[in-house]
């Protein structure tokens, strides 16, 4: 490779960043136009909603509208946590209390 | 070739040379840089997805709180709202979930309130059928959970329900799967119908949605409506924003605060990488300043070797990061970001990101990185060639 062609290289791999977040913005831009077209239609379905929460839901709990649902904390414990019930607690409970209950 | 054209090309020489390093340098970077962009993304591009929809929504919400958790309330409170000065109209809702065995999972059931606007094809809101007849005993639900339960319009369907009397509902139509994100679990039916498979006496309502004539006097009518319906909770719509951007920033927070074990891991060997200088480059530095190259035309050789270095790897880390979220779906983060659940939506994201975001990432990786690597070079650039060749 002759020196013109390496700092020709070198001088793309530099802006290389520059060149590729232009390129990203585009395809962003382009695939924002795409979703705008259906806003009419989120907000038609929007109006029959209870919230604009999203269907999301994790496995230790319920919190489907959870705007609605809990405006004060957004999430007390947090999704994508361990659950927080003692059935899935890494430490488990003190098993003799609970044999303790079952002969009671 | 100029100086500068000179000065890149032996760079990009050097580089080559190291190529190993520059590898592991490079590679451990992009990752970093992929997995940062990627949950950034992902959050803000689920920030944008509720906010689309938040236009829609009430001005104000109101809920009835008993021993501090929701309960239904009557629906004759809306009597006590409807005279405050600023509010045009207040809606009684009903909706609620019910448990289906069979998914193992809870469904969203709403009632089409009176006077909502119609729903059709052709307004792109549902992929096939049309809207409800009012007491037709008939449900609009979601691509998903109609794939998932096999349904087709015109099957009839019965919802578990405490009430024995809850009447089985035929299928008229389905949401667009592009509205998955919100529709993924919800099942739409007559006012009547929900309240029956809700088990909700006449005369309740699940919350009320509150419409104001001056978005501006928002927070006085919340306050009056505390004041006149003791123990309900208001909530306003601007809160929602706050809320969604809370709780995705935490998602964020936390998928993030788990990968910086791997993420620490990469920057220790990339700071070990870049801030050790070897005895071979030791010596070539000495070489070249026994050739007469002044000190800044080797520090600015060892900057332009990190930069082309990294600017490269935070381009391939950018990309990728993209590429996982927007192009692939995000596999394996995707769970982590939105939660899981039988009903999955599946629409795909739709990117906020700008070039100014994307630069800004971009330079917050570059910055320290080129710092770290130029000051061990200008101490080794200090050093009396003739000693350091002689080792």
């Amino acid at each position: 490779m002759t020196p013109s062609a390496r700092a020709f290289v070198a001088v793309a791999l530099l802006t290389s960043p520059a060149l590729l977040a232009s390129g990203l913005a585009a395809d962003a831009s382009m695939r924002r136009a795409r979703s705008r077209e259906g806003d009419r239609a989120v907000a038609t379905l929007a109006a029959r909603l209870p919230s604009n929460d999203l269907a999301l839901s994790g496995g230790s709990r319920w919190l489907r509208a959870l705007s609605l649902e809990e405006p004060q904390a957004a999430f007390a414990d947090g999704p994508a946590t361990p659950d927080p019930d003692p059935a899935g607690a890494a430490v488990a409970p003190p098993l003799e209390v609970w044999l303790r209950t079952e002969a009671r | 070739m100029t100086r500068s054209s000179s000065l890149l090309a032996h760079a990009l020489g050097a580089v080559v040379r190291r190529g190993r390093r520059s590898v592991a340098l490079g590679g451990g970077l992009a990752f970093a840089v992929a997995l940062l962009a990627a949950v950034l993304f992902m959050t803000d591009a689920l920030r944008a997805e509720a906010e689309r929809a938040r236009a829609a929504q009430p001005d104000v919400v109101v809920q009835r709180l008993v021993g501090g958790r929701p309960a239904t309330l009557h629906a004759e409170d809306a009597n006590k709202i409807k005279d405050i000065a600023a509010v045009r109209g207040v809606t009684p809702r009903v909706w609620g979930y019910v448990f289906l065995p069979s998914l193992q999972g809870n469904i969203t059931v709403v009632g089409a309130r009176p006077g909502a606007p119609p729903i059709s094809v052709a307004d792109g809101v549902l992929a096939e059928g049309r809207d409800l007849t009012p007491g037709a005993h008939e449900m609009i639900v979601g691509a998903e959970l109609a794939k998932f339960l096999g349904l087709r319009p015109g099957d009839v369907l019965g919802l578990p329900s405490p009430n024995p009397d809850a009447p089985a509902l035929e299928l008229v139509g389905t949401f667009r799967a592009s509205l998955d994100m919100f529709t993924a679990d919800v099942v739409i039916c007559d006012d009547d119908d929900a309240r029956a498979l809700l088990s909700m006496p006449a005369g309740e309502a699940t919350d009320l949605a509150v419409s104001v004539s001056n978005p501006a006097e928002t927070r006085v009518v919340a306050r009056t409506i505390g004041e006149r319906i003791p123990g309900a909770r208001v909530i306003e719509r601007e809160l929602l924003a706050r809320v969604h951007h809370l709780a995705y920033g935490r998602r964020a927070g936390l998928v993030l605060a788990a990968s910086l074990p791997a993420l620490l891991a990469l920057l220790v060997l990339a700071w070990d990488r870049a801030s050790g200088v070897g005895p071979d480059e030791r010596r070539e530095i000495a070489v070249l300043k026994a050739c007469g190259w002044s000190t800044a035309d080797v520090l600015a050789v060892k900057l332009a070797e990190s930069l082309i270095v990294g600017a490269a790897a935070t381009a391939l880390g950018l990309l990728l990061g993209y590429a996982w979220v927007f192009w692939l779906g995000a596999p394996g983060l995707r769970p982590a970001l939105v939660g899981w659940s039988v009903l999955y939506p599946r629409a795909p994201l739709t990117p906020t990101v700008g070039v100014s975001e994307l630069l800004g990432i971009s330079l917050a990786v570059l910055g320290p990185f080129a710092l770290l690597s130029v000051l061990p070079a200008w101490r080794a650039s200090q050093a009396d060639p003739l000693d350091v060749m002689r080792g």
